[in-house]
C-alpha cells in the first residue's frame, strides 16, 4: 500500500489513473447496457429499492433509478456501480503501473513485456460485462462453455487484477521513481 | 500491506471480500419462485408432436446467462387506452383478444420481460415472447404465473411455472422437467402485427404501458429493430446451438407454423401473403391482410378446396368466410423465424 501511495503522490500518475478508471467505468456500464443510447426528453424514475438485490445475470443486478436524457439512458444499479468502481480503480492502477513499467523500466524489477502481460487482467475484466453484446456484434454462436466462462469472468478478473497489481508493486522501486520525479 | 507483506487485518478484510464475491458467483440469491401448492396449470388434451424425446430436449437445454427470473416477467401489468398509447403505426405489438377484451403488448416493452401474466376477458393467460426466435405464444395459466428460467432450448426461451418449478419449452409448449414433464400447455392464439393494424381491427384495445415495476430503456430494443427491421432480426447468424439447422430459407425468414398431435407444417409468410391460400398434404393456411398474419387449419389437401375472394375473404363450398373463420379444424398458428421452427420441427410439411 505504501508503494501505491508513493506512486499516486505524483500528480501526472493521479491524472492518468483517474482518466483510465473513469473511462473504464463508463465502458463497463455501457457493456452492461446500464448506459445506452435511446433516451427521449428528461426524466428521473425510481423503482422499489428492494430490487437492488435482484440479479439480472450471474453478477449483475436490477437498477433502482433511471436517468433519461435526450439520446441517452442511464440505469442506476447500486451493486453494478459498486462493482464498476472497484474494477475501474483496480484496472486504472494496473494500467498505470504497466505504463510506468513501459516508460521507466529501471524502476521495476522486470522487463517491459512482463509489464504489458500484467495489463491483460484489466482487459479481461473489461470484457466481463458484455457477453451478449459480443455475441450480437460478432455474430458468433455461444456454447455452454462460453456462457459458463462469462459467468465467472467478473470475479476472476477481480482476483487477477489484485494479483497482478501486487506482483508489479512488489517489484517496483518507488525510491527510484521519486529520485527521477 | 507493508513492503509486500499484508497485515493480519488486511488479510482478513481481503478474504471476506473475495469470499463474498465467490458466494455471489456460485450461489444464486433467493429467486421469485412461489410457494408449492396444488397445481392449477391447465394442459391440453391434445399434445403437440415432438421430433425428439423429452430427454433429448432436456439434455440440449443450456443457460442463456440470466438466472431464473433474471429476466423478470410482468406480473402486474398496467394498461392505457389506445388513444393514450405511445406507439408509432409501424411498431410491432403482440395482440390477444378474448371474450370482448383486446390487449396489445408492445414488442419494445415485452422484449425486456418475455412474459406478461395477465387476465383478459376473465381468462388467466401468460403472454410469452422470445426475441431470439421471434415467437409470441399465449398459454392458459390457471392460478399460477409463468416466469423466464434463463435457460434456452434451440435459442428459444424456456419458461417455468411458479407452482411446481417445471420447465417448459415455449415453441413446443411442452414440459421438459419437473412434475409437468411431457405435458403440453393449453395454447391460445396470439397475433404478431403492427400497432396500426391491431388498432384498426381492435379500436377499443388496451395497451401495455412501461409501468412494469422495473426500469429499462424501453424505447431501445437491445437486439435490433423491427420498425424498420434491422440488427439481430435480419442477421443470418443465430446466437445459440440448434438441434437441427437448414439453409432452405434465410434464418430470420418469418414463417407461420402449426402442429397437431402427429405432424407439423410451416408456410413462409411472405409467400402466403402473395398467394392468399396455400396447402400441404395435411394443412391449409390462409392469409389475413388486415393483420398481416396467417391462419392454419388441419385438413386434407383434397378435402378442402378453398379459394380467395380478395380482401381477406375466402370461399369454401360456395360460401364466404373470413380468414380466421373457415369451417375447418383451426389450429393455433405460430409466427417464428425459420431457423427456430426447423430446429424443433425438422420434418415439418411445407408447400
Amino acid at each position: 500500500m505504501r508503494k501505491l501511495v508513493e506512486i499516486m503522490r505524483v500528480p501526472s500518475h493521479r491524472r492518468l489513473a483517474l482518466g483510465i478508471a473513469g473511462t473504464y467505468f463508463v465502458l463497463f456500464l455501457w457493456g452492461l447496457q446500464d448506459i445506452s443510447r435511446g433516451g427521449r426528453g428528461f426524466a428521473f424514475l425510481t423503482a422499489n429499492w428492494s430490487r437492488a438485490l435482484d440479479r439480472t445475470g450471474s453478477l449483475t443486478f436490477e437498477p433502482v433509478a433511471q436517468l433519461t436524457l435526450p439520446g441517452l439512458t442511464v440505469l442506476l444499479s447500486p451493486i453494478n456501480m459498486l462493482m464498476g468502481v472497484v474494477l475501474s480503480v483496480l484496472a486504472g492502477l494496473n494500467l498505470l503501473v504497466t505504463y510506468i513499467a513501459l516508460t521507466r523500466p529501471w524502476a521495476c524489477g522486470f522487463n517491459r513485456s512482463t509489464g504489458v502481460l500484467a495489463s491483460l487482467p484489466a482487459l479481461l475484466a473489461g470484457s466481463a460485462c458484455c457477453a451478449p453484446a459480443v455475441l450480437l456484434i460478432l455474430g458468433i454462436q455461444a456454447s455452454s462453455l462460453f456462457i459458463g466462462v462469462f459467468q465467472v469472468l467478473i470475479p476472476a478478473s477481480l482476483i487477477l487484477l489484485l494479483i497482478t497489481l501486487k506482483f508489479i508493486l512488489d517489484r517496483t522501486n518507488t525510491d527510484l521513481l521519486r529520485e527521477e520525479g | 500491506m507493508r513492503d509486500g507483506t499484508m497485515t493480519r487485518r488486511e488479510k482478513i478484510a481481503g478474504s471476506i471480500v473475495l469470499a463474498g464475491l465467490l458466494l455471489l458467483a456460485v450461489n444464486p440469491l433467493p429467486s421469485a419462485f412461489g410457494q408449492r401448492g396444488e397445481p392449477t396449470l391447465p394442459f391440453s388434451e391434445n399434445p403437440y408432436v415432438l421430433s425428439d424425446e423429452i430427454d433429448a430436449y432436456a439434455d440440449f437445454m443450456m443457460s442463456g446467462g440470466p438466472p431464473p427470473d433474471g429476466i423478470p416477467s410482468i406480473d402486474d401489468p398496467v394498461f392505457v387506452s389506445a388513444g393514450d398509447a405511445d406507439l408509432e403505426p409501424g411498431d410491432i405489438v403482440i395482440g390477444f383478444s378474448h371474450d370482448g377484451e383486446a390487449r396489445a403488448y408492445p414488442q419494445r416493452i415485452i422484449v425486456y420481460h418475455e412474459i406478461v401474466n395477465d387476465r383478459v376477458g376473465g381468462l388467466n393467460v401468460a403472454v410469452t415472447y422470445c426475441p431470439l426466435t421471434a415467437t409470441a405464444q399465449g398459454f392458459k395459466r390457471g392460478e399460477t404465473t409463468l416466469g423466464v428460467s434463463g435457460q434456452l432450448l434451440n435459442s428459444n426461451v424456456v419458461m417455468f411455472d411458479r407452482e411446481t418449478r417445471s420447465y417448459f419449452s415455449q415453441i413446443t409448449a411442452t414440459g421438459l422437467t419437473g412434475d409437468h414433464r411431457g405435458r403440453t400447455l393449453d395454447e391460445v392464439q396470439l397475433v404478431w402485427t403492427t400497432w396500426e393494424r391491431w388498432r384498426n381491427t381492435h379500436p377499443r384495445t388496451e395497451v401495455l404501458t412501461e409501468e412494469t415495476g422495473y426500469l429499462r430503456n424501453y424505447p431501445r430494443d437491445p437486439y435490433g429493430t423491427y420498425n424498420p427491421r434491422g440488427g439481430y432480426y435480419t442477421q443470418a447468424g443465430t446466437m445459440f446451438p440448434l438441434m437441427y439447422s437448414s439453409n432452405r430459407h434465410h434464418a430470420k425468414e418469418m414463417i407461420v407454423g402449426a402442429r397437431t398431435s402427429d405432424r407439423s407444417a410451416y408456410f413462409v409468410l411472405s409467400e402466403l401473403a402473395e398467394e392468399g391460400v396455400q396447402s400441404t398434404e395435411n394443412f391449409l393456411a390462409v392469409y389475413d391482410p388486415d393483420l398481416d398474419v396467417g391462419y392454419v387449419y388441419a385438413t386434407d389437401r383434397e378435402a378442402a378446396e378453398v379459394g380467395s375472394l380478395g380482401g381477406g375473404a375466402y370461399e369454401l363450398d360456395g360460401a364466404s368466410y373470413p380468414a380466421d373463420g373457415l369451417p375447418l379444424e383451426r389450429l393455433v398458428s405460430v409466427e417464428a423465424f425459420y431457423f427456430a421452427w426447423h430446429a424443433f420441427y425438422p420434418e415439418s410439411e411445407r408447400v
